[in-house]
């Protein structure tokens, strides 16, 4: 069992609502903004994280979105669910955990750093989920605070069977860690560590090419319903003092696995994001067999032409 | 027969019935057109109709029932599902003759004619016709994904509320109609934009592939000049020879051409139009027989259609670049068949681009690919240059998709029918990675 001993979980009904997950996010942004008010205000946050997790049951894929994702991401409608899309039927349980008023950090602008996913098994469209999130190993980062968010997925009810939220643990069909990073907040006492020295990035050989319009992060949202404004439109994005709007890292992520994860069995992989994809986008893609992460391992990484460094890199491995 | 390959092929049977030759009896082809130009108005089914109209002129097929036609198209309207079918009832062919569309990108030409052959082989048939046919003039145009959905979720509706709910998704982005392009599904790259990445892998120069471009133009414009056309092609809307080839193109002028693919690769980019097929419409069909059947209605024998093979590759995950399927296949067929890449007096390899020519040769020629990928003991080694498509290719024809395998194969029969010995290797790349390599021995 992953969740720690003193970890309390508290079962809801359902997913909270991302777009109020959103506005009590702008809310407590908005409330950090002014002095005296507020429990996070920037580059104050981060003393403990919460000791409690999240849990939701009974979660299941919706068919019409299920499809509308396949089709997104130029994927195949099978009956079985594709890595990212039960990341998005989580991501509604652990944005629960990141709005919580005893979370230390400001969760608008917090920025995806990476994710590891581990897919144990093939999941049928029609599994029953339990959902389980929680947050953990805040720590510092050269350019800030990052801290690991962790959803557990289990299928209590196993692969044909239908089941309710007790018991989730048990059977972890799909675990995935994704790591966002708070910029310039800074936990009491901590010290930021050396930016690493990060070598040249050296493009390689394209195996493919994405061609992203501008309503990418709408079509996403409209999907997994991350409505993230950053990701809408150029306006929504600016005034969250981007330059432009982005596409989800986990679009490139599930377009990435539609052309490398294993059609049936488990399989772990993991993404790290270096730089924003600004939409639109040409997207470079390049994939590769990587032996030395594991027997029929791939590598992949999306980059953009003459960049010094690539929008994304990550592999993935049957387990 | 003329047919005494030094070890013929282990045919399995499984009655007392034998495998008999399958003959190339003749072609024949409209001239290919670069797009949008004198075929513009012309669609699928009429130009295989007319190339199969100039088959049946040159061999009296006239109210003959052919035991079937394949043939095929790459970009197809929906409304073609029919196609060869709807061409052959267009002749004078008699209308018992059976029909079917065949499908495989560029090698749809030569996976129909190969799978004909292997009916006459078995007895199955004892005439065929197989070839195939493109325009990219005339390419069908489908409304966008989203208008498609909108439509089809509106046509299933069976309230008016329902009908609302349909045209509510409908956004004006999805007015922008879809042309089919070059692009792989899968990658979306074109297919110029992967062989540019083979092209530079196997560090094929730009000098080599305008010198291959050349040869091309120079090797169809004689072939034209000796009259070896003449009994290959028939004259159609106003055209009498290929209008893509430029018989006095030179290494000067293919120079001075700006890359059109791999740009991304700089300096190294050595693709141009001059080296790379244009799109082009056009349409082949090549009548396949047995020995008997040949003898019986006077038809001459060009060559024997001996034998053929298929190949894919991974190039979906980069393992290898999408038009190398025939490196694969062709060391499979020459086991096969008892030969070495060497036992063959012309080499037919599609020119879908020079860099694939060149790449596929460098292949073979090289030790480690050939140990490595094609696990051989060796490398299949170089072959005899002068004898590579010596009447001319797809540079200087231009390569309508699926009508391509039926330029080759009749042009390879008539080849071999002159010299009159001897054995040719067709090699033809497809989208999808895919590809099929063949060998007609000559009668």
């Amino acid at each position: 069992m992953s969740v720690v001993e003193d970890r309390r979980t508290i079962v809801l009904d359902q997913a909270p609502p991302l777009a109020r997950s959103y506005a009590a996010a702008a809310r407590k942004a908005a409330a950090s903004a002014v002095p005296g008010l507020g429990r996070s205000a920037r580059g104050a946050g981060g003393q403990e994280l919460p000791p409690v997790a999240h849990r939701v049951g009974g979660v299941r894929a919706e068919r019409s979105r299920l499809a509308r994702y396949q089709r997104l991401m130029g994927d195949t409608l099978r009956d079985s669910l594709p890595s990212v899309f039960v990341h998005g039927l989580a991501f509604p349980i652990a944005m629960g955990v990141l709005v919580a008023d005893d979370f230390p950090l400001p969760l608008l602008g917090m920025v995806h750093l990476a994710n590891r996913v581990e897919h144990r098994r093939t999941i049928g469209a029609d599994e029953a989920l339990t959902v389980t999130a929680w947050a953990e190993n805040l720590r510092p980062h050269f350019a800030g605070t990052q801290v690991d968010v962790v959803a557990e997925v289990s299928a209590p009810g196993g692969a044909d069977g239908d089941a309710s939220a007790a018991g989730a643990g048990s059977d972890v069909v799909w675990r995935g860690v994704s790591t966002y990073l708070a910029r310039g907040v800074d936990a009491p006492g901590a010290v930021r560590p050396q930016r690493p020295s990060r070598p040249d990035f050296d493009a390689p050989m394209r195996t493919g090419q994405w061609r992203l319009p501008a309503d990418t992060g709408r079509e996403y949202a409209s999907i997994l319903g991350d409505w993230n404004p950053i990701h809408l439109s150029s306006l929504s994005a600016r005034a969250l003092g981007m330059k432009r709007h982005i596409a989800h890292g986990m679009y490139s992520a599930g377009r990435a696995l539609a052309s490398t994860a294993p059609v049936a069995g488990g399989y772990t992989w993991s993404i790290e994001f270096e730089a924003p994809v600004f939409l639109p986008a040409t997207v470079q893609f390049a994939v590769a067999d990587a032996a030395e992460a594991g027997p029929g391992a791939l590598q992949f990484t999306g980059f953009k032409r003459g960049a010094s460094r690539p929008y994304f890199s990550g592999t993935v491995a049957p387990r | 027969m003329a047919s005494s390959a030094p070890s013929a092929p282990q045919h399995p049977t499984t009655g007392a019935r034998t495998v008999r030759d399958a003959v190339v009896i003749g072609g024949n082809r409209i001239p290919f057109a670069r797009a949008n130009g004198k075929y513009a108005d012309a669609s699928n089914q009429d130009m295989l109709t007319a190339a199969l109209d100039g088959l049946v002129a040159r061999f009296g097929l006239q109210g003959e029932r052919i035991g079937a036609v394949a043939a095929g198209a790459v970009l197809k309207h929906s409304r073609d599902f029919n196609l060869v079918r709807e061409a052959v009832l267009g002749t004078a062919l008699d209308p018992a003759t059976p029909a079917y569309d065949v499908q495989m990108a560029c090698a749809t030409g030569m996976e129909a004619i190969g799978s004909l052959a292997n009916k006459i082989k078995l007895g199955q048939l004892d005439s065929a016709i197989g070839g195939g046919v493109d325009t990219t003039s005339d390419a069908p145009i489908a409304v966008s994904e989203g208008l498609r959905r909108v439509l089809l979720e509106f046509s299933r509706a069976r309230s008016g509320k329902q009908r609302l709910a349909a045209l509510s998704k409908f956004r004006p982005k999805d007015l922008a109609p879809n042309a089919p392009g070059t692009g792989e599904p899968r990658t979306g790259l074109s297919m110029g934009e992967h062989q540019a990445l083979t092209t530079a892998a196997w560090g094929i120069t730009r000098e080599a592939q305008d010198e291959l471009a050349l040869a091309s133009h120079q090797n169809l414009a004689a072939a034209y000049d000796r009259h070896f056309f003449d009994d290959l092609i028939t004259e159609y809307r106003g055209l009498s020879r290929d209008n893509n080839l430029r018989a006095d193109t030179t290494l000067e002028k293919l120079g001075t051409l700006k890359p059109v693919f791999g740009k991304d690769l700089g300096s190294k980019a050595t693709m141009t139009a001059g080296n790379s097929t244009p799109l082009t419409d056009g349409a082949s069909a090549v009548l396949l027989g047995s020995e008997e059947y040949a003898r019986q209605h006077d038809l001459p024998m060009l060559a024997n259609f001996v034998d053929f093979e298929a190949g894919a590759v991974d190039f979906v995950h980069g393992r290898e670049g999408l038009l190398m399927a025939p490196a694969y296949a062709v060391p499979r067929l020459l086991e096969r068949n008892g030969l070495t890449l060497q036992d063959f007096d012309f080499y037919e390899i599609h020119e879908a681009f020079a860099g694939t020519v060149l790449s596929t040769l460098a292949a073979w020629e090289d030790e480690d690919f050939c140990r490595n990928k094609l696990g051989l003991d060796a490398a299949l080694g170089p072959i005899d240059r002068s004898r590579l498509n010596v009447a001319g290719s797809s540079l200087a024809a231009g390569h309508p998709f699926a009508a391509t395998g039926g330029r080759i194969v009749a042009t390879l029969a008539k080849l071999l029918h002159e010299k009159g010995s001897g054995r040719g290797l067709i090699s033809v790349c497809a989208a999808g990675g895919q590809g099929v390599v063949a060998i007609l021995e000559a009668r």
